[in-house]
């Protein structure tokens, strides 16, 4: 799947980067602010948020719906100094900005941080209200793309962006297509307090860290030829899933601070949470991170037991799964969910095959 | 020595009311290849998306008066001798380009302002750099613009010449791009926020989110509604620009053209 940075992209010309990237240095160093300058791109983790998972826009979201665009646009500008409400990114965004300040107090001059994006289909004039709330907020969030209404999948791959959150399912769809990690995001049923010195990120293992090739095996053929696949082929590492060059980004920031020796006190930790059994399939799937050179921090194997009771104690800022039954379960356990289309899974519907042919957006 | 000759084929537009833009021979045509006809130059698709807007407008209202008024204008005396050819290869391409301008190099610069152009297109720095002295607004079309829409013309307003300008500039320049941002702004009016065959974009390269902000909001007090708005803080623009596929790029000061 795709690269940690996305090498498809046009071939930059170099001379004018350097000049670009000379001027917005100057710039941030001017100012009297003294707001952190973001990283260069090809350095940094680049996570793209859209509007609607940043800020809680269910209210705007219905105007939109029901009484078109135009009333929407003019709704937004009318209520353009009013900040919004957080949306269920804002919690991971917050924790991001925490990992970056620890980073720049470790390492001054490095460009290896994250980027926060705001990537929206959103009118440039709806905007002025989303910086408004950025800036009431505090947000260190200083690139954007406002689309106008045009598909954002060219703009991620310009940013060489890492990981993708929305709302909309048919565009983290189409990202995930083109190589870019990218998950739709819920807002959980209860808010649950994170914490605000450590970035807690939740995986699911099939089909988000690895391919959904052992569960196709589980949905076609079942659990029983599942178990003796699995440990029959303990020892040859699945493929990756969308979501692994995520995680090694993760693991790279990670390695930094053990670096400096800061391993008792390092502001990320990774989760996988998965329904395999440790006893038979969960070798696999350590023993393939490990051919990765990649670790997770705790590796949580339930057996099919519900993930929602686990993850309520791990209260991550963020969990990846691909099957929308663990995400309603999360969820309504106060987790904040984020749903990752891919494999198998979406065409099954908790465990029995969806008949009808998927619905036309 | 100037002549400005008006295409007989098709329909003049009212010069007092519309946004007359200029672009020269060598935008429209590209190089003479000695042929009978000469063949497409780089804004092509720039005509083609100009006469798109031209025909929305006129589906909207079709006593439309606010449309583009087109000229091709010679920039040298060797393309003023070739008028016949000028003229019959407009009509072989069916371009809608309403006066010819058959100006020498010396005094292109006078053409623009005796027609009360609004905006100059060329493939040549200098010559832009020359228009834009005397006030006229200008920008630059290249090989870029090739690969545009025909069905959306796209206009990008670089936003860090709006909030930190050119100390350069003159009076002139800045009152040139104001009067296009307003008449562009009541264009885009006219239609709504999507389906529009009229895209306004702000790009900000150097500056933050406020930079940005601001741009937007000095743009709207001139009367333009943008409907894109990319804010890159150093991220390298070229490749932005190459999904943007923008038609041209404009500035408010010189400084915007030295890029």
């Amino acid at each position: 799947m795709s690269e940690i940075k996305p090498t498809d992209a046009a071939v930059p010309d170099e001379k004018e980067e350097e000049k670009d990237w000379a001027a917005a240095k100057a710039f941030f160093d001017n100012l009297k602010t003294h707001k952190p300058r973001p990283p260069k791109p090809r350095y940094a983790v680049t996570i793209a948020v859209s509007s609607r998972t940043l800020f809680d826009m269910t209210a705007e979201r219905k105007i939109y719906e029901e009484e078109g665009v135009e009333k929407y646009v003019s709704y937004q500008v009318e209520h353009e100094q009013e900040p919004l409400n957080p949306g269920p990114a804002f919690p991971f965004v917050k924790a991001l900005m925490n990992v970056n300040s620890r980073l720049r107090e470790l390492y001054p001059d490095s460009e290896e941080l994250f980027d926060i994006v705001l990537m929206t289909n959103n009118h440039a004039q709806v905007g002025v209200r989303l910086i408004n709330s950025i800036n009431h907020y505090d947000l260190t969030i200083e690139r954007f793309c406002m689309t106008g209404g045009n598909s954002p999948i060219g703009y991620l791959k310009a940013y060489m962006t890492n990981l993708y959150l929305s709302k909309s399912a048919d565009k983290v769809t189409e990202a995930i297509e083109e190589g870019i990690a990218a998950a739709t995001m819920f807002m959980p049923d209860k808010e649950i307090e994170l914490s605000d010195t450590q970035l807690r990120v939740a995986f699911d293992g099939d089909a988000v860290l690895f391919s959904d090739e052992s569960e196709i095996i589980v949905k076609q053929h079942g659990l029983d030829t599942f178990f003796e696949h699995e440990k029959e082929f303990e020892n040859k590492p699945l493929a990756q899933g969308p979501l692994k060059c995520f995680l090694e980004a993760l693991g790279k920031l990670q390695r930094k601070f053990y670096a400096k020796n800061e391993r008792m006190n390092c502001p990320i930790r990774t989760f996988l949470v998965t329904a395999r059994s440790a006893a038979s399939s969960g070798a696999r799937v350590l023993k393939t991170l490990r051919s990765w050179g990649l670790e997770v921090d705790e590796a949580l194997f339930l057996a099919g037991a519900p993930k929602g009771p686990l993850l309520q104690k791990i209260k991550p800022h963020i969990f990846f799964d691909d099957q929308m039954f663990h995400i309603e379960g999360a969820k309504e356990m106060g987790t904040i969910s984020a749903h990752v289309p891919y494999g198998i899974g979406q065409k099954y519907h908790r465990g029995k095959l969806i008949e009808q042919p998927p619905k036309n957006e | 020595m100037v002549s400005t000759v008006q295409n007989t084929d098709i329909e003049q537009k009212d010069a007092e009311h519309a946004v007359v833009v200029a672009m020269t021979f060598k935008a429209v045509f590209g190089s003479d290849d000695g042929d009978d006809v000469y063949g497409a130059g780089v804004a092509f698709t720039l005509l083609q998306a100009l006469q798109t807007v031209n025909e929305r407008l006129l589906l909207e209202n079709p006593s439309e008066m606010l449309l583009f008024d087109i000229i091709l204008i010679t920039t040298d005396r060797q393309q003023q001798q070739q008028s016949d050819r000028i003229m019959s290869s407009t009509r072989h391409h069916g371009l809608q380009i309403h006066r010819f301008c058959f100006s020498c190099e010396d005094d292109f610069t006078d053409s623009l302002l005796q027609n009360k152009v609004h905006l100059f297109l060329s493939t040549d720095k200098n010559e832009t750099v020359q228009a834009a002295s005397r006030g006229v607004l200008s920008a630059l079309v290249d090989h870029q613009t090739t690969l545009c829409s025909s069905q959306q013309l796209k206009v990008v307003f670089c936003g860090d010449s709006i909030v930190q300008p050119d100390a350069d500039i003159n009076a002139a320049s800045r009152q040139a791009a104001e009067v296009f941002s307003a008449q562009l702004g009541e264009m885009r009016r006219r239609f709504g926020a999507l389906d529009s065959p009229l895209s306004i974009v702000v790009m900000t390269s150097s500056g933050g989110r406020d930079s940005c902000c601001s741009a937007l909001r000095t743009l709207r007090t001139r009367g333009l509604s943008v409907d894109e708005a990319h804010c890159l803080a150093g991220a390298p623009r070229g490749i932005i620009l190459s999904v943007l596929r923008p038609h041209f790029q404009l500035s408010d000061g010189l400084s915007g053209l030295q890029d």
